[in-house]
């Protein structure tokens, strides 16, 4: 693995766009948080503010920096999907075979991406949290409701799955970013949509979905009242849904001609 | 589409091996099944005489059909990666760099480079770390008249330090040239393999004239060991059973009252020997 992380750092050393998406994608869900906070704290909407029960202070705030840093994972996506056509673009997974990887390695690479990235995301989401916590709200640090940012978490891990899927599958940079974002902007939700209104809660359970009924927009979230399952079934799908991305990329990978 | 079928041979070590065959013939199908990036769909090989996997081709050079290489980066950085995947010859790139006549262009990126220096990187990456088995498919695709004079020295060199060489072509010069074994291909079938001097038979034959070629032909008929004499165009061709000697043909005629105005001693050439073989097992 260490030789993998390794030959993959070399990959991305001197690549000048993964470093501008890697900082566009750590920095977009900062200045939003920084923007939201900073809207409901001042002037006619801090009042509004209130009545929602300080969605800036601790524990609230773990909800509201999840809720929404999860509206920029799409950036993070876009990233390990440039990540892995990349190889296909340039025909570099056949070489990295031919050189004496395993498939499985390969595999692996990019899985380390998928962690690597979650992870990153994750750690930039605690840490606004907690600097907006400590600065726009008025209680002292707290992780009560810590929670909310490890659905985020998930969340990102199964939506990364779904673009390394859609990446491996389709193999080039520009179709596979079209069709990620169709599915996550649209598709995923119009689907949920449908089945809410004629199956029922059952609606919230398709991949994107479930992340976000775990983590309901605090600014208006509260107002509408919904059915829902436990939280413990949304995590129980994501995993679920991580799984399956995995495995039918494992299968992709070991099976096919390169 | 099947592209190979019951295709079956052995490599020995050190032997500079020939894998030849008309375009299409299954060259490249053979070499990345080998090399795991085709999956067979049935039969085996072993590599190094042990069922193969990454860590045996960690210890080959691979040079397969087109070069890749991540074209962001530079030549020497493309190489890092090379190293890093292959666990060897990190200390080993400036040389091949230089050996390949790419070193001056180290620093700029692959998307920048000519069609002939992307082989040549793709030949470097092969030498990294100097293994005994190289795998090279069309390694002189793309390279300039020097270009291909200098891969093949550089195969001469590697083939006398005792190397064990896989080399695919259709151009039958260059396997003449390097090799010591051959395996034919066609159409996904193996013709023949073994050594070269079995596997291609390319009997000497004399191309000669006189005044009156039809006593020519009568007299050299009756030379001991002729087996065949034609009139071609202004002259004669003669084909013997052992390799002829052309003094003794001289003093034969002239014995026998023909003077010879033309007497020259001729290889059949590779084209003409493989296309012979070639279409014997078209009919």
């Amino acid at each position: 693995m260490k030789n993998i992380i390794r030959t993959e750092w070399l990959k991305v050393r001197t690549y000048r766009t993964f470093w501008v998406m890697l900082i566009l994608a750590a920095i977009i869900p900062v200045i939003s948080n920084f923007f939201m906070a900073n809207l409901f704290s001042n002037g006619d909407l801090k009042k509004a503010t209130q009545l929602m029960g300080q969605p800036f202070s601790f524990p609230a705030v773990w909800l509201s920096v999840a809720s929404i840093s999860s509206y920029t994972s799409g950036l993070f996506a876009i990233l390990l999907i440039i990540l892995t056509t990349n190889e296909y673009t340039f025909r570099t997974n056949r070489q990295n075979i031919i050189d004496g990887w395993d498939r499985r390695d390969f595999v692996y690479a990019k899985l380390f991406w998928l962690v690597a990235l979650s992870l990153i995301a994750l750690a930039i989401t605690t840490l606004t949290g907690i600097i907006i916590g400590l600065s726009y709200g008025d209680t002292s640090l707290s992780f009560e409701d810590y929670r909310y940012v490890i659905y985020y978490f998930l969340q990102v891990v199964v939506a990364l799955s779904i673009a390394l899927l859609i990446a491996v599958l389709l193999k080039r940079a520009g179709i596979a970013i079209v069709i990620f974002f169709a599915y996550s902007m649209m598709l995923d939700n119009i689907l949920s949509a449908i089945l809410k209104r004629y199956v029922g809660q059952v609606g919230g359970l398709l991949p994107l979905q479930a992340g976000d009924q775990l983590l309901p927009v605090p600014l208006f979230g509260k107002l509408i009242s919904e059915e829902m399952y436990d939280a413990y079934v949304y995590v129980i799908a994501i995993l679920v849904y991580i799984s399956i991305a995995v495995y039918i990329v494992f299968r992709k990978m070991m099976k096919s001609d390169l | 589409m099947q592209a190979l079928s019951g295709v079956s041979f052995d490599v020995p070590p050190g032997s500079v091996f020939g894998i030849l065959g008309p375009n299409g013939s299954g060259k490249t199908t053979l070499l990345g099944i080998v090399t795991d990036v085709l999956k067979a769909d049935s039969g085996t090989f072993q590599l190094f005489g042990k069922p193969a996997g990454a860590s045996e081709r960690r210890s080959i050079g691979t040079l397969l059909e087109t070069p890749n290489f991540y074209h962001y980066l530079s030549g020497w950085k493309n190489l890092e990666i090379s190293a890093s995947i292959k666990q060897r010859g990190a200390d080993d790139i400036e040389r091949v760099l230089k050996v390949c006549g790419l070193y001056a262009r180290k620093d700029a990126a692959f998307k920048t480079y000519s069609l002939g220096m992307k082989q040549r990187l793709a030949l470097a990456s092969v030498l990294l770390g100097d293994p005994d088995v190289l795998i090279l498919d069309e390694p002189t695709n793309g390279l300039d008249p020097s270009g291909i004079a200098e891969v093949r020295s550089i195969i001469h060199d590697l083939a006398g330090s005792g190397k064990t060489i896989i080399l695919a072509s259709h151009l039958l010069d260059e396997v003449e040239k390097v090799c010591t074994h051959v395996a034919i291909l066609q159409r996904g079938q193996l013709l023949l393999s073994g050594a070269v001097s079995e596997v291609i038979q390319r009997n000497d034959f004399v191309e000669l004239a006189a005044a009156d070629n039809q006593a020519l032909v009568a007299l050299i008929l009756r030379f001991p060991g002729c087996n065949s004499a034609v009139v071609s165009g202004s002259s004669v061709i003669a084909t013997f059973d052992s390799p002829p000697d052309t003094a003794a043909i001289n003093g034969w005629c002239a014995n026998n009252g023909i003077w010879l105005s033309q007497l020259q001693l001729r290889k059949k050439s590779l084209e003409k020997a493989f296309l012979e073989l070639t279409h014997t097992s078209n009919s």
